[in-house]
């Protein structure tokens, strides 16, 4: 195994990430004024704008763990019609544009909207009430995701002893799924919580006004509007602090998930009881009360006739290219960075060394903790102190979608590889099998994964619409920064197209890269 | 008397089994791939072939496994490695392990009976294998179901210590006049245990 570690492709990948966040932060912390600090901290907006993040991201993880949990067990202990829709539906809203949902959840929610139409009052959108309604829109199906992962490292063998002994499915969460999924939410809260930490898109649109505003949104006002960049690295390196801080307490309490495998293949058969189903009815509808609204409202217009006036436009076109332009060597960059954290970190656990893998595999979520903006503006210093300039923007753009994509990834892929490398690292070791050669092996196995990282990594990045709006004057106007631009100018109703177009082209290459490199299985 | 009289197809392997088990000690023995584990996969439920399988006239093939009169004991997780000794062992008396005084009572005669009465609140993970498989002796003597399907549990025990639970499964066997049917791969064992003999090749019973 030493020799694996020490073949250089696994360390590239990770090199470049690590490498490229160390150079960023530099270069930040060189443009930072320390002694402007202690002044700041003073200041009562500075924690109102603390207390207010941490209060949406909190609620925002817990109502979206409380309310995927049994909506995990249901999907995993019923086969109906619409099971693998509503699987591939979570799946794109875990990577739809965020100014899209954002798009459809005010259409549903908003105060003309359907909501208003239906119950006759109308839901308090703006502020904490819509804040929260989008982040469990966006959390809950990647919960639910991740935590059907986490059912699948259960082992069969533990199905077939509750089988035999008759257990039904309170006593088969109780006994069996609970202890599994135990170990994998403090990670997937910490997950959770630090992306609704650093929500920027949904704050600024949904927060209506300072009094429900966050740190991230604090930092981007001033890029944006002060360009004061000591203002912006004290507020990012606030923000880093905390998130650390945060992070180092759970990472502190994770518990590892054994994985495991037994042989026996078969469905579990448990004691089915009536209140059994009305549970799992009743979770399965209110996720999906909760998920495909706002999808049906911003495909609504693919029936006007506005939306064959917008696909005529070029910009639209122009625009679409550029996406992909972006997106596909980003999610590209993305699942190269993800392999080689994962396969050094399986290298350091076959070597016995728990808590290095344990670090590596937990660096990519370094990444939740550093906005994305303020990674990008470090690197634009950088490549300015470099006389690089800005022609560099591309590649900073897709290095930094990348990266933001990283924790995505790297959950995704990790559960398969590392089993993989507990079940037969002895025989790839054994026998030397290394790199290209033990890729090749590992294929059939990981390859639903690899696709699905992929998948995730090139949507977040088509999907992007904070790193790219510093850079966008500079030819990279992508599909979200064309319908940012459209709704700023109030062309509402060809944004809606242009909407409807950028999540087509999110369910197109979500299916044709989980179809192409997964396999036919891959979304179920 | 328990009767299976199915057949099983997967894939290019066919399986027809006629074949009777009246209580005591039955080994099925057989060369690899021939079918033995499909047997008793097919008795406890774990697959479904078509045809019958029988106790005492009483039909089985419709019931899932927990409503049918077996326990079967597989070459691995036999136990819930997140639960102690304790509630392995009463989980098979009672799934919510909420017991009453006789259930209790029952939970501790059958600890005692494998000798690990001083185990109770370990975890599978701090036990031997061994002693791991005397557990589930212990959960299968409190479930008092008649019948015993052992899919090479054993097996990766050492010598002395796997004649030890076999002699105590035949102990177990006679005094609660269970049928008792042990997948093995050594014909010498069905000596020691005065077993029957069922010889399974290619899908088939040849006795």
């Amino acid at each position: 195994m030493k020799h694996f570690l020490w073949q250089a492709p696994t360390w590239l990948g990770a090199l470049i990430y690590l490498g490229g966040v160390f150079a960023a932060l530099v270069a930040l912390l060189l443009q930072a004024t320390p002694s402007d600090w202690g002044l700041s901290l003073t200041q009562s907006y500075l924690w109102r704008l603390i207390q207010f993040s941490f209060t949406q991201a909190l609620l925002s993880a817990l109502l979206s763990i409380v309310l995927a949990i049994p909506v995990i067990s249901a999907l995993y202990h019923n086969q109906f019609l619409g099971r693998r829709w509503l699987l591939n539906l979570f799946a794109v809203s875990i990577v739809v544009p965020t100014i899209v949902a954002i798009l459809g959840i005010v259409i549903v929610y908003g105060r003309q909207g359907w909501f208003t139409s239906l119950f006759g009052f109308h839901f308090p959108l703006y502020g904490l009430g819509g804040i929260l309604l989008a982040h469990v829109f966006f959390n809950l199906p990647l919960v639910v995701r991740l935590g059907l992962q986490v059912y699948g490292l259960i082992p069969d063998g533990q199905w077939r002893l509750a089988t035999q002994l008759g257990l039904n499915r309170w006593q088969a969460f109780r006994v069996i799924e609970w202890p599994y999924l135990r170990r994998s939410l403090p990670g997937t809260f910490l997950l959770v919580f630090l992306l609704c930490f650093s929500s920027f898109a949904v704050v600024l649109s949904l927060g209506g006004g300072p009094k429900s505003s966050t740190l991230e949104v604090a930092i981007y006002q001033a890029l944006r509007f002060e360009f004061d960049l000591s203002k912006a690295s004290f507020l990012a390196l606030l923000q880093v602090s905390i998130c650390l801080a945060l992070g180092g307490f759970v990472f502190r309490y994770i518990q590892p998930l054994q994985q495991d495998a037994s042989l026996y293949r078969g469905a579990p058969q448990l004691r089915r009881r009536k209140r059994d189903f009305v549970v799992d009815l009743g979770s399965l509808m209110l996720a999906a009360v909760w998920i495909v609204p706002p999808f049906v409202a911003v495909l609504t217009p693919i029936w006007s006739a506005e939306f064959l006036v917008a696909l005529a436009s070029p910009g639209l076109w122009q625009a679409t290219l550029v996406s992909l332009q972006v997106a596909i060597p980003s999610g590209l960059l993305s699942l190269m960075m993800a392999l080689s954290l994962v396969s050094l970190a399986r290298g350091f656990l076959y070597l016995g060394c728990s808590r290095v893998m344990r670090y590596l595999e937990q660096s990519a979520n370094l990444v939740l903790m550093l906005p994305g903006l303020v990674l990008a503006t470090g690197l634009f210093l950088l490549l300015r102190h470099t006389g690089g300039g800005i022609n560099n923007a591309y590649w900073v753009v897709v290095w930094v979608n990348a990266v933001m994509a990283l924790p995505f990834v790297v959950r995704a892929i990790a559960p398969a590889m590392l089993q993989q490398q507990q079940r037969y690292g002895h025989l790839y070791e054994q026998y030397a099998i290394l790199g290209w050669i033990r890729f090749k092996l590992e294929w059939s196995a990981i390859r639903k994964a690899l696709a699905q990282g992929l998948a995730y990594a090139v949507l977040l990045s088509l999907g992007d619409l904070g790193v790219v709006a510093l850079f966008g004057s500079q030819g990279l106007e992508t599909l979200p920064l064309y319908l940012y631009r459209l709704i700023g100018s109030y062309r509402v109703e060809q944004g809606s197209s242009v909407a409807v177009v950028l999540v087509l082209l999110c369910v197109a290459l979500f299916f044709l890269i989980t179809r192409c490199v997964g396999g036919r299985d891959v979304t179920n | 008397m328990l009767q299976i009289d199915m057949k099983y197809q997967w894939r290019d392997f066919v399986a027809d089994y006629q074949v009777s088990f009246s209580t005591g000690m039955h080994c099925i023995v057989g060369a690899s791939g021939g079918g033995k584990s499909t047997l008793l996969a097919l008795l406890g439920g774990y697959l479904r072939g078509e045809g019958k399988v029988t106790y005492n006239g009483a039909q089985l093939e419709h019931l899932a496994p927990y409503e049918r009169p077996m326990t079967t004991l597989f070459q691995s997780d036999n136990l819930f490695p997140q639960l102690t000794v304790w509630d392995n062992v009463a989980i098979g008396v009672a799934p919510n392990r909420k017991l009453d005084s006789e259930q209790h009572q029952k939970v501790l005669f059958s600890l005692a009976q494998v000798g690990l009465e001083g185990f109770k609140d370990k975890l599978p993970h701090t036990l031997s294998g061994g002693q791991a498989q005397r557990v589930a002796i212990a959960r299968t003597l409190v479930r008092n179901a008649p019948i015993l399907l052992l899919d090479e549990p054993f097996s990766a025990l050492d010598p002395d210590l796997r004649e030890a639970m076999l002699r105590l499964i035949q102990e177990l066997t006679l005094a609660n006049d269970w049928t008792t049917l042990m997948v093995t791969h050594q014909p010498y064992e069905a000596q020691q245990l005065e077993a029957r003999v069922v010889n399974v090749n290619a899908g088939r019973i040849c006795e």
